[in-house]
């Protein structure tokens, strides 16, 4: 019995670590099963701890506005990785792969983001704290 | 019109010492700009005081250097009042392994006439490290569970088991951590957050860049506390064995997590730690847990931590601005 619960919590651990989805630390509130791409312009950075966040006006599937709120690193990550809160400013052009919430719309957690020209500017995976 | 983030600008002594947290995500990784050269600049745009004014790669002092500038991580540890002195930045050795998204490519070079510091990757760590790897990220490789390297997994009570396996299934919602709750150690030492040891006769302090939290650990011979009222913590007292740091904590909460899985700690637990730095740029923290309420019987894992020179610790106030509470509350 003790085995199989050792075992069972082995399993657990290795499948969610591998889908990052409890190294990040909102596991819960984000879908680690799916991907969205998010294309739009920067409409504001929001430059503070624990996560700075991506707010980039985009369309929906109907060509309504919509602005998404995307969850970046901490900002000492992003500096330790040469990002300034300057980075990405408003108007800029992105796109972003992100894990979306599971029960709110707008709202995902980046998994990589691209300028204009497609150069990676971010690459984190869902396991990024 | 292009964000302004250039990878070319990052500072080459702060990605030579480490190894994955600084890495730019650019294709253009391998450049960075030499200290002097960014001086040079400044020289150029401002009075010589605003050179090097950044702490994100601010050059530690005392620090042993190679005939190119950068760190020689593998000499003797530094010493202090006759010990080794455990002074210095530290995070965790070994890490996830996240994908590559580029390689270590060699001195950079730079306009300016101080020669380019090479990117040497830091020395430490298991063979399976890939030290010449840019990761995406640098997650300790033991945050998920810190009984990874245990043969068979942390020896869990019944009860302990069943609830780390709930807190698994529920992706770990209720972690304190991700409720912006301290740093409780030794779970600390696998966050991916830098920590900082500042090592005195009477007293060593432990500084967590998450919350700007500190820990003491007092090695002026006081016992532990008759009575302690629980904290994260708990109360650390310590002793020098030779050049090992053996310090005994208790009166700890007693719904403290280890790791992301939500490992217990109670009240009952007894912790031992004992500090080794064999070289100046390794940091062996050998920790034993005595929990008989949570786990079967003691046990003792070694989380090894490398220094990380030439910045320092920047805060992370977690409640400043914590919006992933609100898309679980409903649950």
């Amino acid at each position: 019995m003790k085995r199989t619960l050792v075992a069972a919590i082995a399993v657990a651990i290795a499948l969610l670590a591998g889908r990052g989805a409890l190294a990040h630390h909102s596991g819960a509130a984000f879908d680690h099963e799916r991907t969205v791409t998010v294309k739009g312009m920067v409409a504001r950075v929001d430059w503070q701890s624990p996560h700075a966040r991506l707010h980039v006006d985009a369309k929906d599937e109907h060509g309504n506005a919509v602005q998404w709120d995307i969850e970046l690193p901490s900002p000492n990550t992003l500096m330790r990785r040469g990002w300034s809160r300057d980075s990405l400013k408003p108007g800029d052009p992105v796109s972003v792969s992100a894990h979306p919430a599971r029960d709110y719309p707008n709202i995902a957690v980046a998994i990589n983001v691209l300028d204009a020209s497609g150069k990676q500017l971010y690459a984190g995976s869902a396991a990024s704290p | 019109m292009a964000p302004r983030h250039d990878a070319s600008a990052l500072p080459c002594n702060i990605r030579s010492v480490m190894s994955s947290t600084a890495r730019p995500s650019s294709a253009r990784a391998g450049r960075c700009v030499h200290g002097a050269a960014i001086a040079g600049l400044s020289l150029l745009l401002a009075p010589a005081a605003a050179a090097l004014a950044q702490w994100i790669d601010y050059p530690t002092p005392g620090v042993p250097r190679n005939a190119d500038g950068t760190p020689k991580l593998s000499a003797p540890a530094p010493r202090a009042n006759g010990r080794v002195d455990l002074t210095g930045i530290w995070t965790a050795a070994e890490v996830l392994d996240e994908p590559c998204v580029g390689r270590e490519i060699g001195p950079a070079g730079n306009a300016g006439s101080a020669p380019a510091a090479p990117t040497a990757p830091i020395a430490v760590g298991p063979a399976t490290n890939d030290q010449t790897c840019i990761r995406q990220q640098s997650l300790p490789a033991d945050q998920v569970n810190i009984g990874r390297t245990l043969k068979d997994g942390l020896p869990y009570q019944p009860w302990a088991a069943d609830l780390v396996k709930a807190r698994l299934a529920k992706q770990a919602i209720d972690d304190p951590h991700a409720h912006c709750l301290p740093p409780n150690y030794p779970r600390a030492y696998v966050l991916p957050q830098f920590f900082k040891i500042v090592q005195t006769s009477g007293l060593t302090v432990l500084l967590h860049e998450f919350n700007a939290s500190y820990r003491q650990i007092f090695t002026d011979g006081r016992p532990l506390p008759k009575q302690m009222n629980p904290t994260w913590n708990g109360y650390s007292t310590g002793h020098w064995e030779g050049d090992t740091l053996v310090v005994e904590t208790a009166g700890f909460r007693d719904d403290l997590w280890l790791d992301f899985s939500g490992s217990p700690l109670t009240e009952a637990a007894r912790v031992t730690e004992r500090f080794k730095r064999p070289s100046f740029g390794t940091l062996e923290i050998e920790v034993t847990v005595n929990d008989s309420k949570a786990y079967t019987r003691p046990w003792t894992v070694t989380l090894e931590q490398k220094l990380v020179v030439d910045t320092d610790l920047l805060d992370e106030i977690c409640l400043e601005n914590e919006q992933d509470t609100r898309l679980t509350d409903t649950k």
